[in-house]
């Protein structure tokens, strides 16, 4: 199951293939790749098909909207090949059609990616990984946990914030001033308050020994196991021996040469 | 670098993270509707661009704040870090340009040696993240596909953008959190002591 694998790893899995996709062009390899993703992400993991797909789509309309400026816009390297149709005063060619759908399965790809990550991960083991493996400072790593665990909080504190409003016959605001204004009313008593806190729990933390010192025991001990290489593996494998594919079948277009 | 940093800067650099984290969040809905308008155009993804300066904002409210070096940078990967823990369709890669768009801000200040916090820096700062980002952009996105004449446009509208929405929106956040009086601990709200001090005497 990919929610064991240690987070470190599983992100710099994610990440890798992550940055290579961006130097294909094709509509061959990515598309092959995402295929490959979903594949993983509904039978490796445990995430619901509905959750993922209410995430998911979204995105596909941002992929779209990209592909269709992609294939208007593009520029004389990516719009070989003959002329389609004519749009207002845009030449719409094969070459065109291709970056555009091979950029909108890119950015499918990196969404994709993300969520077989975001919804495996635990995000206290995810910071405390980073501390173990990557080695960050503790100061770091429970600065973030602990400014972390305030969101239930905020949103506690933006409710109490309408309701002082509302009693107090501040009302919604209409217009692009009555907008600012509220933006205003809301934002910086939320932030004040924050700060407060940030203060507040930093000295919390101290005044009960936490020196920030990197010769330090945890309580969860995260470790480096074969299954973490093995998923690295896979994943990194797979995005390698899928361009090695579309090199072979000649569909591997990188920056707009064909190989 | 980060023993120079107390405890109690890295945890307000989290909580800004946090909820900037959320408003930006907020701001990719925003883009969406701005988008809707333009797709019959093609030009959809612009409506990203317009509103692109708000992901550079925690990166110029902590520089000003804290005033030290590392932070603008610091910050912005804070930022990107809670918005993968917030569990949101963030990845590993959002925290890869959060860092890149904190290299950017940090730029500006590293120039001045960080001893420069005015408005101009600032808005420099908003400036050279949008720069950074842009570049990033035309990598991983795939933008280096699009014609000259759009990028320019994009180039543009994205650089004002993160010197209005960053580097001033920024500004003025930081000076009404000082007025407050909660940054008295901190460097801008000394500052703002002093100068208070120095006008009553």
């Amino acid at each position: 199951m990919i929610s064991s694998v240690n987070p470190t790893i599983k992100a710099i899995s994610i990440l890798v293939p992550g940055i290579f996709l961006s130097f294909t062009f094709d509509v061959f390899t990515p598309l092959i790749y995402l295929l490959f993703v979903l594949a993983i992400t509904f039978t490796l993991t445990n995430i619901s098909i509905s959750k993922w797909i209410k995430i998911f789509s979204p995105f596909v309309l941002v992929a779209l909207g990209f592909a269709w400026m992609a294939a208007l816009y593009s520029n004389q390297t990516y719009s070989y090949g003959e002329v389609h149709f004519q749009l207002w005063h845009f030449e719409i060619t094969t070459g065109s059609i291709q970056t555009g759908i091979s950029l909108a399965l890119r950015s499918l790809c990196f969404v994709a990616l993300s969520l077989l990550f975001a919804l495996t991960t635990d995000s206290t083991k995810l910071m405390l990984s980073l501390m173990q493996q990557c080695k960050l400072p503790p100061k770091i790593t429970y600065g973030i946990l602990a400014g972390y665990r305030f969101l239930p909080i905020f949103k506690h504190e933006l409710h109490v914030l309408r309701q002082a409003h509302r009693i107090r016959g501040v009302s919604r605001t209409r217009g692009i001033k009555g907008q600012i204004n509220q933006f205003r009313r809301y934002s910086i008593p939320l932030l004040a308050n924050g700060i407060r806190k940030a203060e507040r729990v930093a000295i919390a933390m101290e005044s009960k020994g936490f020196t920030g010192d990197k010769e330090r025991t945890h309580y969860h001990d995260l470790t480096v196991s074969k299954k973490d290489w093995y998923f690295l593996t896979m994943i990194v494998g797979t995005f390698i021996a899928v361009v090695a594919i579309s090199y072979y079948l000649g569909y591997l277009n990188i920056f707009g040469r064909k190989f | 670098m980060v023993n120079q940093w107390k405890l109690k800067e890295i945890v307000l650099m989290s909580i800004l993270g946090v909820v900037f984290g959320v408003i930006y969040l907020a701001f990719f809905l925003v883009g969406q509707g701005i988008r809707n308008i333009l797709v019959p155009f093609g030009l959809g993804p612009l409506g990203y661009e317009v509103i692109f300066g708000i992901w550079f904002i925690v990166s110029i409210i902590a520089a000003y704040i804290l005033r030290k070096p590392g932070v603008a940078f610091t910050a912005e990967v804070i930022a990107g870090v809670v918005e993968v823990l917030l569990g949101s369709a963030a990845g590993p890669g959002l925290i890869l340009a959060a860092a890149i768009q904190g290299l950017g801000a940090e730029f500006a200040f590293a120039i001045t040696k960080w001893r420069d916090y005015r408005l101009r820096i600032l808005i420099l700062s908003g400036i050279f993240a949008a720069l950074f980002s842009f570049v990033w952009n035309l990598y991983s996105s795939g933008n280096i596909a699009l014609a000259p004449s759009l990028l320019i446009a994009m180039l543009i509208t994205r650089i004002v953008s993160g010197a209005l929405l960053a580097g001033v929106l920024g500004k003025w956040i930081s000076d009404q959190l000082a007025k407050t009086g909660v940054l008295r601990g901190y460097k801008l709200g000394k500052e703002l002591q002093r100068r208070r001090e120095k006008g009553a005497a």
